[in-house]
């Protein structure tokens, strides 16, 4: 293999592995947001969702319940969230916004609580890599497509999942017409307040398997600055693939190859300073979501509008 | 005959209202937080004395809650700024980290033997507060005009722009401005360029006369000029305003600028003013809490000087606790968040109304029939 190829399948097959995150969180985000709820606490839930998964793993060593115990952890706290979102009816990107700073505060005291020696972090048992037969030994894309983690293929599955029960079933249809339109949903039979509930918490639960994603098959260990605004490219995602599951999927690789550009350029010596490179991915999320690709038109009419029954 | 609790059509806004339910919030909050204190072997009570006790019961202490009182309170005067004009600006991390940047630039080039040399520190200071403000006004500004230009979404810009922001500073600390040494860090700003302390036998500088100064003269924007006037109601019905001959565009900018320019104080006033050098993690979440405090004082300029005090007190109270109990310092993340989230959901219980007569009625009605039994 010589060197521009090698940097080509590296690049290739991080930039899938660093999608996968942000796409499953993006994944439930478009729930929430097609629901009508902004859920900006995706961040703070993706930082649970890792934590609980690490110290769930670093306990038990066992990966899958570790996954679970972070979707858990994400669907519970987000109860909290949807209860502000729609009953309370905060304003959501406040209610978002604080929330993650409560998570920060939590994590960072629970984190210091379970692992007082913190001198080395210590790293847990993790995902591997499946190398499937044949496929995997193809050159260049063999090694990046299907040298990844299983949750990676998971994720690629939920992905369809979503569109299908976004756009082919009566829950999706119930779930969209609260977000563009709550009254006439309302007058339809849909109860928008359960709905909007369902929106968040699939969000908070896709949130939080991101972070245990994250923890289980990228790193290997926790620190505080994990997730350091993943949570908040997701919600980019979201806008850049205008509320569609399929359309989010293709943004997140396009992030996850902005992303990966760092990592790969860092292997094969470059002399960018790394900062910069780093600061690539959010760079470009803000431009995809800046308005110069329009957008606007398209999200769900009524997005971080409380609805009130009268 | 009227019900013990009464539901009304509308909140309830009296002073009174607001403020005991903003009471309540906190207390619940402070029991929740309780809860965390026993997790760490420790009682509460003690707790919260420790917490309260150093940052406002000892004269350096106090001079210690002044120092963290001012960058809390100037971004939290620029959240009032932009959120009231109905720009939900979250960008306040990136503005800070923009603004100290700028400011410990222009200290390190006005040093003995730099380009420009020394520079007395009444030019110094009107200077350094300039190229801060336009700073950060500048780099708000930007997400200002993706908004009202592009029709992009303020609130994912500018936190995005937060992550860029911070890492151009970590450039610049381990790159251009590094010092020698092992830290990414500057070397220490010359002593002519810090903020005077105010306040004998303290460390309160300069910076809390300018927090102070910016509240009184955002109260002013806001309460007493025209200017003001626009900007609220640009907030609360761009339409209406476009009706009414407002610029929309324009004043969303403008609220954009001062609200940058505000954040970037806070950034200047903390390098000047407590750390004299630029050092990557000098934000360190302040942007965040500042919007929390804003918040708490419910976007008035006048109540964010004491919320300030009270949110900077308690990370002050905080360092100590961990130093002397070791107790992590982001407990008090999580009570100064909390008390927010549930001031937020107390803010239902002024729909209700309670009617003590109703009851004093009802206990006579029951004796009566008690009696008559």
């Amino acid at each position: 293999m010589n060197g521009a190829q090698a940097f080509v399948v590296t690049w290739l097959s991080a930039s899938l592995g660093l999608a996968g995150p942000v796409l499953l969180a993006a994944l439930g985000e478009t729930f929430a947001e097609r629901s009508g709820v902004l859920n900006v606490g995706i961040e703070g839930t993706m930082l649970l969702g890792a934590l609980a998964s690490f110290l769930a793993c670093h306990y038990t060593g066992m990966v899958w319940i570790s996954l679970l115990i972070a979707v858990l952890v994400g669907v519970f706290a987000n109860v909290f969230l949807a209860w502000m979102y729609v009953s309370v009816r905060a304003s959501q990107v406040v209610a978002g916004l604080v929330f993650n700073v409560l998570t920060l505060g939590i994590v960072s005291t629970v984190y210091r609580r379970a692992m007082p020696s913190s001198a080395a972090p210590e790293s847990i048992a993790m995902f591997h890599p499946l190398h499937l037969p044949f496929l995997s030994s193809l050159s260049v894309i063999g090694p990046a497509l299907f040298g990844q983690t299983i949750l990676f293929y998971l994720t690629l599955l939920l992905a369809f999942a979503a569109h299908f029960v976004l756009f082919r079933t009566h829950f999706g249809l119930a779930l969209r017409a609260s977000g563009e339109n709550p009254a006439a949903a309302d007058s339809a039979g849909v109860s928008v307040y359960r709905m909007r509930y369902a929106g968040t918490l699939i969000s908070g639960a896709a949130a939080g398997m991101a972070g245990g994603y994250l923890v289980l098959a990228q790193v290997g260990l926790f620190r505080e600055s994990i997730v350091s605004g993943q949570g908040f490219i997701a919600l980019g995602i979201v806008i850049f693939g205008r509320w569609n599951p399929l359309k989010a999927a293709a943004a997140a690789i396009v992030f996850g190859a902005c992303d990966a550009l760092q990592l790969s350029l860092q292997i094969f010596g470059t002399r960018v300073p790394p900062q910069l490179l780093l600061a690539l991915p959010y760079v470009v999320t803000i431009l995809a979501i800046s308005g110069l690709f329009g957008g606007k038109a398209v999200q769900p009419a009524a997005l971080m509008r409380p609805y009130v029954k009268d | 005959m009227a019900k013990f609790i009464e539901r009304r059509l509308t909140p309830t806004d009296s002073p009174w209202a607001i403020l005991t339910t903003t009471a309540a919030a906190f207390l619940a909050a402070m029991l929740v937080t309780a809860f965390l204190f026993l997790f760490y072997d420790a009682n509460p009570l003690r707790a919260y004395v420790a917490l309260f006790h150093e940052p406002f019961a000892t004269v350096r202490g106090f001079g210690y809650s002044l120092v963290r009182m001012s960058p809390l309170a100037l971004i939290a005067l620029g959240t009032i700024v932009s959120w009231r004009s109905g720009f939900s600006y979250l960008g306040f991390e990136g503005c800070f980290v923009i603004g100290a940047t700028a400011t410990a630039w222009l200290a390190l080039v006005t040093s003995v033997g730099a380009r420009i040399g020394p520079v007395p520190l009444f030019l110094f200071l009107p200077m350094a507060i300039f190229l801060g403000f336009a700073a950060g006004g500048v780099w708000a500004g930007l997400v200002a005009f993706a908004r009202a230009q592009l029709g992009g979404n303020e609130v994912l810009i500018s936190l995005m722009s937060n992550y860029v922001a911070i890492l151009i500073l970590q450039y610049l600390v381990s790159g251009p401005l590094r010092a020698p040494g092992s830290l990414p860090e500057t070397r220490l700003l010359p002593r002519a360029t810090w903020l005077p302390f105010v306040l004998p036998g303290t460390r309160a500088h300069a910076g809390v006369l300018i927090a102070l100064a910016a509240a009184g003269l955002v109260w002013m924007l806001l309460q007493k000029m025209p200017l003001g006037y626009e900007l609220i109601v640009t907030g609360f019905n761009p339409s209406a305003a476009r009706y009414a001959g407002i610029d929309v565009k324009r004043r969303l900018l403008l609220a954009a600028f001062f609200a940058g320019g505000l954040g970037a104080l806070a950034g200047m006033v903390e390098v000047l003013g407590s750390q004299h050098r630029l050092m990557d993690g000098i934000s360190g979440g302040v942007g965040f809490v500042g919007i929390i405090v804003a918040l708490l004082a419910r976007l008035n300029p006048l109540a964010v000087i004491p919320t300030a005090l009270l949110y900077g007190g308690m990370s002050v109270g905080a360092d100590a606790m961990q130093r002397r109990a070791n107790i992590p310092s982001s407990i008090t993340f999580i009570l100064q968040s909390l008390a927010v989230l549930l001031v937020l959901a107390c803010d239902a219980l002024r729909y209700y109304k309670i009617n003590p007569s109703s009851l004093g009625r009802r206990t006579r009605q029951t004796t009566a029939g008690w009696v008559a039994k």
